[in-house]
């Protein structure tokens, strides 16, 4: 297979969603401020978070200090992260399939990190020992990548298609995420299981990536899986899969975001309240000229308002 | 039971329901509430109900939608959803949630977490129409599909098929007020998408864009607080009159010389009570008045519109009634020159007052406010009243409003004064954050037009109501008075109408009640007791 016809298509999926997701991340983290909707537990409410309180509870809390642990959110996301842990606790029957993808996912990530790892070994002409420990430590995560995501993504495919609570809400893109991802897995499990020396011959291809310098040949199944995978990278930006990007947001921006006003965010309320609203209802009636303080500020008197 | 509801089933079949309940299909109720032939079930719409008003979704009528009477006016109506839907995503109609609303559009796996977690969908039996997750995939399968470019063939492509027309919206509608809002399933959602919210922001497009609220949240609910001053209907005038009445009789009652104190400038504390209270329980304002002299409080009540009402049902359904509610909150509180505003025994007032209208009230607007939850601890505990724990010797168990809890992270507080005050406290399960609405939320409580009463409080508080008598299972029978503590005005209307329904008060001995009432009930110095048993 020609490494340059594959290393033309690594960059342009490598641009392609870096681009995107960038451009999504950005999107969403530039929307206005919003109103508060925190929700309980918040997991950075020091003392309190275990049982769900928050700093309310505190008699004339504006007076006291605040006190946050960034800790505490850090320990609550890894659980969610590498555990699955609402899915444990709210989805029994789901749980096995996407722990393992899930899993499987994180552990191809920290393999394709130490295939780089040993690409730029080869470059520097490291000794040996720590590329073979890197090649070895390689190896052993992509295996293990590769049969948890196998497992998993296909159990998630067989459960969507299945289960009678999930089946009304599939679309094309479900199975089709699914499908993608089960070729992501299942053809690295083929190429590893026919390449030998399959980590090194990675960090051969990773070696010509940085280097810009193409090595003469790439085995069929190993082209395949790598083709396969940069497929699935450009596609991934555009879909709902980047919700490992959203729910920073869903969570830091919204359920735990119970910042009380600040001077900074008055100024941005007073830029959002003297925007003009269109809302057609007839006790609205926004013209688009009346701004959100006229809107709020209008009196809604009438004649039969009983005399005091 | 229709199972296995499609989503495109919303567009389909204009008059006939999508869905239909069946006592027999709800979750079952402990003894002696388990037969269903015993239950009251919920009355059939009339044929002469089906003429006049739209009865499409699930044989329950909660909104009296009139029947459009040309193809013109169902069109009329289809193309303000459009323009409300592009509204509700644009930055200038919809800055206060745009980000939380196309957070959880765009990014739901539609894994169905969230679904068990839901009391409605649960207590209807697993029926398809209520999960967390249908309403909002129609409405996201809408918004792509409508509003989004090259939107109507990729819907096609994706199997995403859904028809905008008149069933549709109707239905929606009505969809929209199946929902507390409680937020249980945001909770127990991985991603952190809210379809609690996803209600909400439909019922705002419904409201703001198309003029459709329900009569109690809207005319009979905001409108007329904002003209009258309260949403009960009470002028000024009317209220210090009421309020007069219950000092006296409470003076009677208690042999305390209460009097409540009205616009008294550069108080400590304003009080704004939910006014329901001071015409459904009078004594819950009493309690407060009682409580807060005895304590040598500086206080307050406010007898300037709307400030003798904390209630805000712009919350449930509508922003611009919400903003214009909380501004004249806040004014009469700088009006008079408190220190803070402390929020009555009202769940809903909490959440509109203290944290969403946080970035509403700008400059010297923004009023310290405080929790009564907290308020009344910082009291009890202060020494300043003395208490016998033992007046209160009978079972106690505690319902969490979401409002105050789930949304605004305040749980120990109450629970404090409880296991001080009430020796045979004891938690429902689950409890606290954890806790199940009332099924009176989101406005519920106060609506109850055709059969929508019994629908709230068959269906919506079925779960609530199997909690509670949970609590109390070691001692179910009425001979055994028990306490049901549930410190929110909306709360306790929605518990009145469940046990009402079921009579049990008789059959199982539970009366309810707020907080303060427990508190002035403890009091040494109280000669009589405050709570009385044969209510
Ligand atoms: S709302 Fe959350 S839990 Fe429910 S289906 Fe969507 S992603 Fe899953
Ligand atoms: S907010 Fe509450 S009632 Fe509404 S769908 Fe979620 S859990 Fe059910």
């Amino acid at each position: 297979m020609s490494a340059l016809v594959l290393m033309i298509c690594a960059y342009a999926a490598i641009v392609i969603s870096t681009v995107v997701l960038a451009f999504r991340t950005v999107k969403i983290a530039q929307m206005p401020v919003h109103l508060r909707w925190e929700l309980a537990p918040v997991p950075h409410e020091k003392g309190k978070s275990a049982y769900g309180g928050s700093y309310l509870e505190e008699y004339e809390w504006w007076t006291r200090d605040h006190e946050s642990s960034i800790m505490n959110e850090v320990i609550y996301m890894a659980k969610e992260i590498f555990l699955l842990k609402g899915v444990w606790e709210n989805n029994r029957g789901l749980w096995p399939f996407t722990f393992l993808f899930h899993n499987g996912i994180y552990l191809l990530a920290a393999a394709a990190a130490l295939v780089f790892v040993s690409a730029i070994m080869l470059i520097s002409s490291s000794p040996l020992s720590p590329l073979d420990l890197t090649l070895d430590l390689a190896t052993i995560l992509l295996i293990a990548a590769y049969l948890l995501g196998t497992a998993g993504s296909f159990g998630l495919l067989i459960k969507r298609y299945m289960d009678p609570n999930l089946k009304p809400f599939n679309s094309t893109s479900t199975y089709l995420n699914l499908v993608l991802l089960v070729l992501v897995f299942g053809s690295g499990l083929y190429a590893f299981f026919s390449t030998s020396d399959y980590s090194l011959e990675l960090g051969y291809f990773a070696r010509s990536l940085i280097t810009f310098s193409p090595q003469s040949y790439i085995s069929v199944p190993m082209g395949t899986h790598i083709l396969i995978v940069l497929i699935f990278l450009t596609y991934l930006p555009f879909t709902y899969m980047i919700h490992f990007v959203a729910k920073y947001f869903t969570y830091h921006e919204v359920r735990w975001n119970d910042r009380p006003q600040t001077e900074k965010m008055t100024r941005k309320l007073n830029d959002l309240l003297a925007q003009p609203v269109s809302w057609s209802a007839p006790h609205v009636k926004g013209d688009g000229k009346k701004n959100w303080v006229d809107m709020a500020t209008e009196e809604m008197k009438d004649e039969k308002k009983p005399e005091n | 039971m229709k199972k296995s509801l499609k989503i495109k089933d919303i567009s389909l079949n204009g008059d006939a329901p999508i869905t239909e309940l069946n006592l027999d299909d709800l979750l079952p109720l402990p003894p002696p509430y388990d037969k269903i032939e015993e239950q009251p079930g919920w009355k059939r719409i009339t044929e002469e109900q089906k003429g006049r008003i739209v009865c499409n979704l699930d044989g329950v009528v909660g909104l009296s939608l009139p029947r459009p009477e040309t193809p013109e006016e169902e069109k009329k109506y289809v193309d303000l959803f459009v323009t409300g839907m592009q509204k509700l995503l644009s930055r200038e109609n919809n800055w206060t949630f745009l980000q939380p609303l196309l957070l959880s559009l765009e990014y739901c796996a539609k894994c169905q977490t969230c679904s068990d977690s839901c009391p409605v969908y649960e207590a209807s039996g697993k029926n398809d129409l209520y999960r967390p997750t249908y309403r909002s995939e129609v409405f996201r399968r809408l918004a792509n599909k409508y509003l989004k470019p090259g939107g109507k063939l990729l819907a096609k492509l994706n199997n995403e098929e859904i028809e905008l027309n008149w069933t549709t919206i109707s239905r929606l509608y009505e969809l929209a007020y199946r929902c507390t809002m409680c937020r249980r399933c945001a909770q127990a959602c991985p991603m952190g998408v809210d379809n609690g919210l996803i209600t909400h922001e439909l019922r705002k497009l419904f409201s703001q864009e198309l003029g459709w609220a329900p009569r109690e949240l809207h005319e009979k609910g905001t409108m007329l607080q904002l003209k009258v001053g309260s949403s009960t209907g009470m002028s000024p005038k009317v209220v210090k009159d009421n309020m007069e009445f219950i000092d006296e009789d409470y003076s009677e009652l208690t042999g305390f010389d209460v009097v409540t104190p009205w616009d008294r400038k550069d108080a400590d504390v304003l009080l704004i009570h939910n006014a329901g209270e001071i015409l459904s329980w009078p004594e819950n304002p009493a309690a407060f008045t009682i409580l807060l002299n005895a304590a040598g409080i500086s206080w307050t009540l406010a007898s300037d519109d709307p400030a003798y009402d904390g209630v805000n049902y712009g919350l449930f359904y509508d922003d611009v009634q919400l903003a214009r509610i909380a501004l004249k909150h806040a004014e009469v509180a700088k009006k008079l020159n408190v220190k803070k505003i402390v929020m009555g025994e009202c769940g809903h007032q909490h959440k509109a007052l203290m944290t969403i209208a946080d970035r509403i009230l700008l400059g010297d607007m923004n009023i310290p406010r405080e929790s009564s939850m907290t308020f009344l601890e910082n009291l009890v505990f202060s020494g300043k009243i003395k208490f016998d724990p033992s007046k209160n010797d009978f079972p106690v168990t505690l319902h969490d409003p979401c409002n105050i809890v789930r949304n605004l992270g305040i749980v120990e507080p109450q629970r404090r004064i409880l296991r001080y005050l009430c020796p045979q406290f004891r938690e429902m399960t689950p409890h606290g954050v954890d806790n199940y609405c009332c099924g009176g939320g989101s406005g519920f409580a106060v609506m109850s037009q055709n059969n929508f009463k019994d629908w709230r409080v068959a269906v919506a508080g079925r779960k609530k109501f199997k909690q509670i008598l949970d609590a109390f299972a070691d001692q179910p029978g009425p001979e055994v008075k028990k306490y049901l503590c549930a410190p929110c005005s909306n709360c306790k209307g929605q518990i009145r109408d469940i046990l009402d329904y079921y009579g049990a008060p008789l059959k199982s001995g539970i009366i309810y009640g707020g907080l303060v009432e427990l508190i002035v009930n403890a009091m040494t110095d109280l000669k009589e007791p405050f709570i009385k048993w044969e209510e």
